[in-house]
């Protein structure tokens, strides 16, 4: 089993639903984010200019460097799911995993003085549910499920839209695993 | 990333202790500093527990620091553990100076201990090489960190040298100096390159930002001129037939203090050239 996001940029209106959220669902407080929606452009030359909304957030890594450098096993990854984790009662608040993170999404809560990131919300997930995120996303482009079982939701989604058309964050070896898909008719994917 | 200057205190001190003790070990070689060698190895061993100290000040939640001897994998248990082997060496070789221990005996105790001393001053450079840091990803980089640890315990090492008015180790700890500084000189062009190299290039990591963008004042005044050209003048006049016109005293604790701040400027650029791949969150 390995779950973990598939977002669909065709589709993602940059409305900031899945921000807000995952803020209301997990506590995140302010000035503090765990998901954050960026605008990639606008790039181009006038009439040919194009935009797209580009939501960042722990991109579940198969190899993941955070849960390598991690000095007390805080960081780790759920045997049942795959999901990359942190267990605060373990956090040294070292933010090593900050430092090794290649996309810059942990952040360091200055109140617990540990290091937070998104959960994918296992305590929906558990029973059932979905990620706040996906589950209020306005334009039903977040889709949350095993990657591994050609029958979930994120499987059939990347197989519908094509390999072409499915893209990734850069990877330095550490594999992420979310996906993101945007057709060129829409925009190109542009990865600096 | 911002500079976290608890770790920059703490990598400084370790280098500072770890170089001074390598640089005592270095008399004990050569025979000469016999007088130095007590002084420099107390203040070797009290930058060791400073830098200790700094490196705990980082932590949010220091007393689940035990959590990290669950994992001797990870950088800060390496750390953790050169730091204590390299501390109790050094408190070793100062109980046999003080019961008045054999020449080989201290001499094999000492390169003993510079084994983790010299590792040490290499870790606390090497735990921040990693591909999300595209500017960090060198092996330049810790090599860096042994190149300041060198010229700090070698200034260190010539301010107990000139309290002795031990004038022959004095000029020779300038000349062990002098080298250490023409390396350190040539990894930090080489360090450059590899900035104007890195994959994933982005101007916030770039060589021209630090020559010539808003990190130039701390290469230049701090790195260059701190770090480089006043030790380098300084051990120069140690060196020369004029030396006697100055106080070598003065010449070494300013060297020691230009140093100091040359290893901080270096440790601040660092940071301030440290950008992830992405930096999505505006870290």
């Amino acid at each position: 089993m390995h779950n973990c996001l598939v977002i669909d940029l065709d589709r993602c209106s940059g409305c900031h639903s899945c921000e807000v959220h995952c803020k209301m669902e997990n506590g995140v407080g302010l000035g503090v984010y765990w998901n954050r929606v960026l605008l990639v452009g606008p790039t181009g030359t006038f009439p040919n200019i194009e935009q797209y909304a580009l939501p960042a957030q722990c991109q579940q890594c198969k190899d993941a460097p955070c849960v390598n450098v991690c000095p007390t096993g805080a960081s780790y990854r759920d045997k049942n799911t795959n999901i990359v984790l942190i267990n605060k009662e373990k956090c040294l608040g070292c933010r090593y995993c900050m430092m090794a993170c290649p996309y810059g999404v942990r952040w360091f809560n200055q109140d617990e003085k540990v290091v937070e990131k998104c959960t994918l919300c296992p305590q929906l997930t558990s029973a059932g549910e979905k990620p706040a995120c996906v589950h209020n996303c306005s334009t039903a482009a977040r889709l949350y499920g095993d990657m591994d079982d050609p029958n979930s939701d994120v499987s059939k989604a990347i197989a519908a839209a094509g390999a072409e058309n499915v893209h990734a964050l850069p990877d330095v070896g550490n594999h992420p695993s979310t996906r993101y898909i945007l057709h060129k008719k829409v925009a190109t994917w542009r990865e600096s | 990333m911002s500079t976290q200057w608890a770790l920059v205190f703490f990598t400084l001190f370790a280098g500072l202790g770890a170089g001074l003790f390598v640089a005592v070990t270095a008399t004990e070689w050569l025979g000469d500093a016999k007088g130095a060698r007590l002084p420099a190895a107390v203040v070797a061993l009290v930058a060791l527990i400073v830098g200790g100290i700094s490196s705990v000040l980082h932590l949010g939640h220091p007393g689940r620091i035990f959590g990290a001897l669950g994992h001797p994998g990870s950088g800060i248990f390496l750390e953790m553990l050169l730091i204590g082997l390299t501390g109790l060496g050094i408190i070793v070789y100062m109980v046999m100076l003080w019961r008045g221990a054999s020449d080989s005996s201290r001499r094999a105790e000492a390169t003993v201990t510079s084994v983790p001393a010299v590792i040490l001053s290499f870790a606390v450079g090497n735990s921040y090489v990693m591909a999300s840091r595209p500017a960090w990803h060198t092996i330049v980089l810790p090599l860096l960190y042994m190149a300041t640890a060198a010229v700090m315990g070698c200034f260190a090492l010539s301010v107990f040298t000139s309290l002795r008015s031990d004038a022959v180790a004095t000029k020779r700890t300038a000349l062990a100096t002098l080298i250490a500084l023409g390396i350190q000189v040539i990894l930090i062009i080489i360090y450059l390159a590899h900035l104007a190299s890195a994959p994933y290039a982005d101007p916030s990591r770039s060589a021209g930002r630090v020559l010539s963008g808003s990190l130039a004042a701390l290469f230049w005044a701090g790195l260059v001129l701190c770090g480089l050209l006043i030790p380098a003048g300084l051990a120069l006049v140690m060196r020369s037939k004029k030396a006697a016109k100055f106080s070598p005293l003065a010449g070494a604790a300013v060297g020691l203090v230009a140093v100091l701040g040359g290893g901080v400027a270096f440790r601040a650029l660092m940071y301030g050239v440290g950008s992830a791949v992405k930096n999505y969150f505006g870290i």
